[in-house]
């Protein structure tokens, strides 16, 4: 390192000079006008010396010098390998120009950049330019080399790039914060291009939705060659097209288009966004991109119909108003045309049940759909009712709950209900012979908890069955049951009548669980629910049971995934190409029950349900496995699924999957146009040249001086301790010369 | 004709054809349990013969016989409502039994307190010091003339008993909810009648219109315990101010 100075260095003088110069002249003709001729000039000398030396001293002038280190160092060829470079030929190009400096690069060392700075060797120049970064973050580059340039040998960087940055930084603010003199030569590829391009610049979409709620995804468009055109934008959702509209983009300007959508699954949906890729489209790859939204429920729409106002009633619905997630409709029948209200209806508080409105035009928007010892008979219900078999098979939910007016009591016998409930209901007006006749039973009892199902979630009420079964003991017994012939087929039963029998035979069951074409329905056939919370509470100090289990119902009747038997996730939900996909599994079969050992096969599948990678993995003792796979190499929508291996699945069974994004391109090709004024900034800043690939000089011609300023060193020549005495005899010398000469 | 009251028209049609109810027995219907605090009932036929009135008048199925409890009984928490009548001063409440009424409430029970002798104040002390013994720092407050207790299924403009009393009810709140209402009105004197149909007590000074309108409180007390603030509900509100003919708030 050299230390040089500055030609012209700053005496910086507090006051400044021209202060000082009349003081001193003022001085000067003082003593002229005093002393007699002779000795003029020499008094006039000492006294100037006397005030320059005391004003020295006084005011301390500083000698400021700076300090610039320049020595020659070595050169460095930072290349793109951003995708942007597979536009055109640019990789050629700059392919064709490291062969021309391949001979001349006995010093030169040669590195990639892209989202990283990456080592690459002279001889292996095909994968040096291959684009495949996502991003171009040369600030980040030429940071991390001179970063990394321990001994400070670096003179000079050729980059070799598009100029097209992911982020534009001030390249001077880069020069003299991290660059320490390093001179950054440029050779823009591409700048000559005639781009035809039809692009997705910008894709901004909801991060978070609302199951049934509007979303909307806003796209920018940019058509570059070609003149104005019309562009068909279309939003898929898996292979369905959810969304469509033409934009008209003029020619070199953005346009913005917003799509709606409506998501309708809950968990991590995955969109895509197409414009139609032309023959002569430079750049197909960002013609598609696919964004990822999480999709919540933003409150659970229950209808709750009650026949009659009952505790059981009451604390279901005072659960349901509590819960700030939960959008409760209710209707409760208040009085029926048998009482005598004893006043004439402007005097009561009661209003008609809206049915055609709820059943009829509202009936879609619940989430849930509760009949709580509700019978449809008198309301003239009877046309709604295929209206409800058909919103559960389109996959809304059902519950129906106990009591005198529910069930075969409520004349659900052979009505469209009875085709979605999961129980087999018997008809109020056909005994059968030999079967029970009545549709009730009475008296108390405590639900039994079938074995095979203590860990479904509606009955877990500990973290394991034995806790589970503890805490069932301890709950207050159900009173009275309805009764019913039977299950249906699939459906499961996961509380039963500890006495009563079933009129087909078997136990009663009292919780059962099912589905019915999309929906899931729900039997509870008692009407004491609510003795989980008051009763049980104060024998045990516990009231939490009833919302417990009612809160879980609704989940689960709403299909929140939380409370899904199998899952299937990824560690991340976005990816580059060829990423490392972790994918973990913790399946369970429709009981709850883990798969335990069972031999599954994790794999990517893409959206046309092609595998793209896969291993076959056995599930541990509790249905868990973790393994990685090797991620898509083309951008999009993809699934992480799980398939049941084992011989009893007659094919290849799906147990659970996820949805994941790959991006590709995205942000790096959304503008992929040459940027060699960007180039052109980064030269001028640091000292450098700027060049087009075809008029690039040889590689041993670029300057290779770095010149690093080191910074300012201010001195104070005055500042030393003999200033003082010096003062005082030069003053001295002055006097005792004044004295002699006769004057004062 | 308008839709809702066509509406009306076919449910009323047709609940005249309704089903024969089987009903699951005594312990799914309401029960209009009294509260038994050492002393001799004031007004014994009360409670049986509300629950006939709400079995009359409306589609709650009650208990026509109706038992009482000890507040430190176990089953007390059988049966969420208690009617608390009381025409005299009480002793303190033992420890248990403020524990069982707390507990009784903070789980969702709710209590009708009603004072059979309010011009003599002893049942009035004795009550008040149970309350603040049982809910500390949650006084008796007034309840507002619009509270849901006068529209659930009547609609009241203020409460009455067997005598006029004061105009408003008190009441404690838990969780969103009344939990604890206290009338000084003799709701129980005007509801009692004797084994021969008899009404027990006169009711002043409104007479027996006095008396059907502390019937229709004593209903919708109980409507309201079942309901709660189910006729504050965005759907029913509009409908029952245009009933009201007050308009919106």
């Amino acid at each position: 390192m050299t230390e040089t100075f500055d030609p012209m260095p700053e005496l910086a003088v507090p006051g400044g000079w021209v202060v000082a110069l009349v003081a001193g002249l003022a001085f000067a003709a003082l003593v002229a006008f005093e002393v007699h001729r002779g000795t003029r000039g020499w008094l006039l000398g000492l006294r100037i010396a006397t005030a320059m030396a005391g004003w020295l001293l006084c005011v301390q002038p500083r000698w400021v010098v700076e300090r610039i280190d320049e020595r020659e160092g070595r050169v460095t060829v930072l290349v793109d390998g951003s995708r942007s470079m597979e536009v055109g030929d640019r990789a050629q190009t700059v392919r064709a120009l490291l062969d021309r400096w391949e001979g001349d690069s006995d010093e030169a060392t040669l590195q990639r950049f892209g989202s990283l700075l990456e080592p690459a060797s002279w001889q292996d120049l095909d994968a040096a330019v291959r684009p495949r970064d996502d991003e171009t973050r040369l600030a980040a580059a030429l940071e991390s080399l001179v970063e990394a340039d321990v001994g400070e040998r670096l003179g000079a960087v050729v980059v070799v790039s598009d100029g097209a940055e992911s982020d534009e930084i001030d390249p001077a603010f880069v020069a003299a914060e991290s660059l320490r003199g390093v001179r950054v030569h440029t050779v823009s590829v591409g700048a000559d291009e005639q781009l035809r391009d039809d692009a997705l610049v910008s894709l901004e979409g909801d991060r978070v939705g609302f199951l049934r709620r509007p979303a909307q995804v806003r796209v920018g468009l940019r058509v570059s060659g070609g003149g104005d055109r019309n562009i068909p934008v279309t939003l898929y959702e898996g292979n369905e097209v959810v969304a469509e509209q033409v934009a008209h983009v003029a020619e070199g300007e953005t346009t913005t288009v917003v799509l709606p959508f409506v998501p309708r699954r809950l968990g991590r949906g995955v969109y895509r966004v197409a414009i139609p890729v032309e023959a002569d489209d430079d750049v197909p790859a960002n013609n598609e991109r696919a964004f990822l939204i999480h999709v919540q429920r933003d409150k659970l729409r229950v209808l709750l119909v009650a026949g009659h106002p009952t505790w059981d009633v009451r604390f279901l619905r005072s659960f349901l108003e509590r819960d700030p997630g939960i959008d409760l409709i209710s209707f409760f029948i208040l009085r029926t045309t048998s009482d005598l209200t004893m006043a004439p209806p402007d005097e009561l508080a009661l209003i008609p049940f809206p049915t055609d409105e709820l059943f009829r035009e509202h009936l879609g928007s619940f989430d849930v759909v509760v009949f709580q010892d509700f019978d449809y008979g008198p309301y003239q219900m009877a046309s709604y009712l295929p209206r409800i078999r058909a919103y559960v098979e389109r996959g809304g939910s059902f519950a129906m709950v106990g009591g005198e007016k529910s069930f075969a009591s409520g004349g659900y016998a052979d009505t469209p209900i009875a085709d979605i409930l999961p129980v087999d209901l018997p008809r109020i007006d056909d005994p059968q012979p030999g079967l029970d006749e009545r549709l009730v039973t009475l008296g108390s009892y405590a639900p039994e908890v079938d074995a095979e199902r203590i860990r479904h979630p509606l009955v877990a009420l500990g973290a394991d069955p034995t806790a589970t079964a503890s805490a069932w003991a301890r709950l207050a017994p159900l009173e009275g049951a309805n009764l019913v012939d039977g299950v249906r087929a699939g459906a499961q039963v996961l509380l039963s009548h500890p006495r009563a029998r079933a009129r087909r035979g078997g136990k009663l069951p009292l919780l059962v669980t099912g589905t019915f074409g999309q929906g899931r329905v729900l039997a509870l056939t008692t009407d004491t629910s609510w003795r989980w919370g008051l009763p049980s509470g104060g024998v045990s100090g516990d009231a939490t049971a009833h919302e417990r289990f009612w809160d879980r119902s609704l989940r689960w009747l709403s299909r929140d995934p939380s409370l899904e038997p199998a899952h299937v996730t990824t560690d991340r939900e976005r990816y580059g190409p060829e990423a490392t996909v972790r994918v973990r599994a913790h399946l369970r079969d429709a009981r709850y029950q883990p798969l335990s050992l069972r031999s599954v096969r994790l794999a990517l599948l893409d959206a046309a349900g092609a595998e793209t990678s896969g291993a076959d993995v056995v599930l541990d003792a509790e249905g868990q496995a973790e393994v990685e796979l090797l991620g898509p190499t083309a951008a999009g929508a993809y699934r992480a699924v799980a398939l049941d291996l084992s011989p009893s699945a007659a094919q290849e069974q799906h147990i659970a999957e996820q949805w994941f994004v790959v991006e590709s391109g995205g942000e790096e090709l959304a503008d992929p146009r040459a940027r060699p004024d960007r180039l052109q900034a980064w030269s001028e800043a640091t000292g450098g040249s700027s060049h087009r690939a075809s008029d690039a000089p040889s590689l041993d011609s670029f300057d290779a001086t770095r010149t690093e300023h080191l910074g300012t060193v201010s001195r104070a020549p005055f500042a030393s301790p003999w200033m003082l005495p010096l003062v005082a005899a030069i003053f001295s010398l002055e006097w005792w010369v004044r004295r002699r000469a006769g004057a004062r | 004709m308008n839709l809702r009251f066509l509406l009306l028209a076919l449910f009323v049609s047709a609940a005249l054809s309704a089903s024969v109810a089987h009903a699951l027995g005594e312990p799914s219907r309401v029960e209009i349990r009294a509260v038994d605090v050492g002393q001799a009932e004031p007004r014994p036929t009360a409670p049986r013969r509300l629950a006939w009135e709400i079995r009359k008048r409306t589609s709650i199925e009650t208990v026509l016989r109706p038992g009482r409890v000890r507040l430190a009984d176990p089953r007390l928490f059988e049966s969420p409502f208690l009617y608390w009548p009381g025409s005299e001063a009480f002793e303190p409440l033992s420890e248990a039994e403020i524990v069982g009424l707390r507990r009784f409430v903070e789980f969702g029970g709710f209590v009708l307190v009603d004072d059979n002798g309010p011009a003599n104040g002893g049942f009035d002390r004795s009550l008040r010091r149970a309350l603040t013994r049982a809910f500390p720092g949650q006084p008796l407050a007034p309840l507002p003339a619009d509270h849901t207790v006068f529209r659930s299924f009547y609609l009241l403009d203020r409460p009455v008993g067997r005598v006029r009393g004061p105009t408003h009810l008190e009441g404690i709140e838990r969780g969103g909810r009344l939990a604890v209402v206290y009338s000084r009105h003799d709701l129980g004197g005007a509801w009692a009648r004797d084994n021969l149909g008899s009404w027990v007590h006169p009711v002043t000074p409104g007479g027996e219109a006095q008396r059907e309108v502390a019937i229709r409180l004593g209903v919708n007390l109980v409507m309201y315990a079942l309901c709660l603030d189910y006729k504050d509900d965005q759907v029913h509100a509009p409908f029952i101010m245009r009933r009201r003919g007050g308009g919106g708030p």
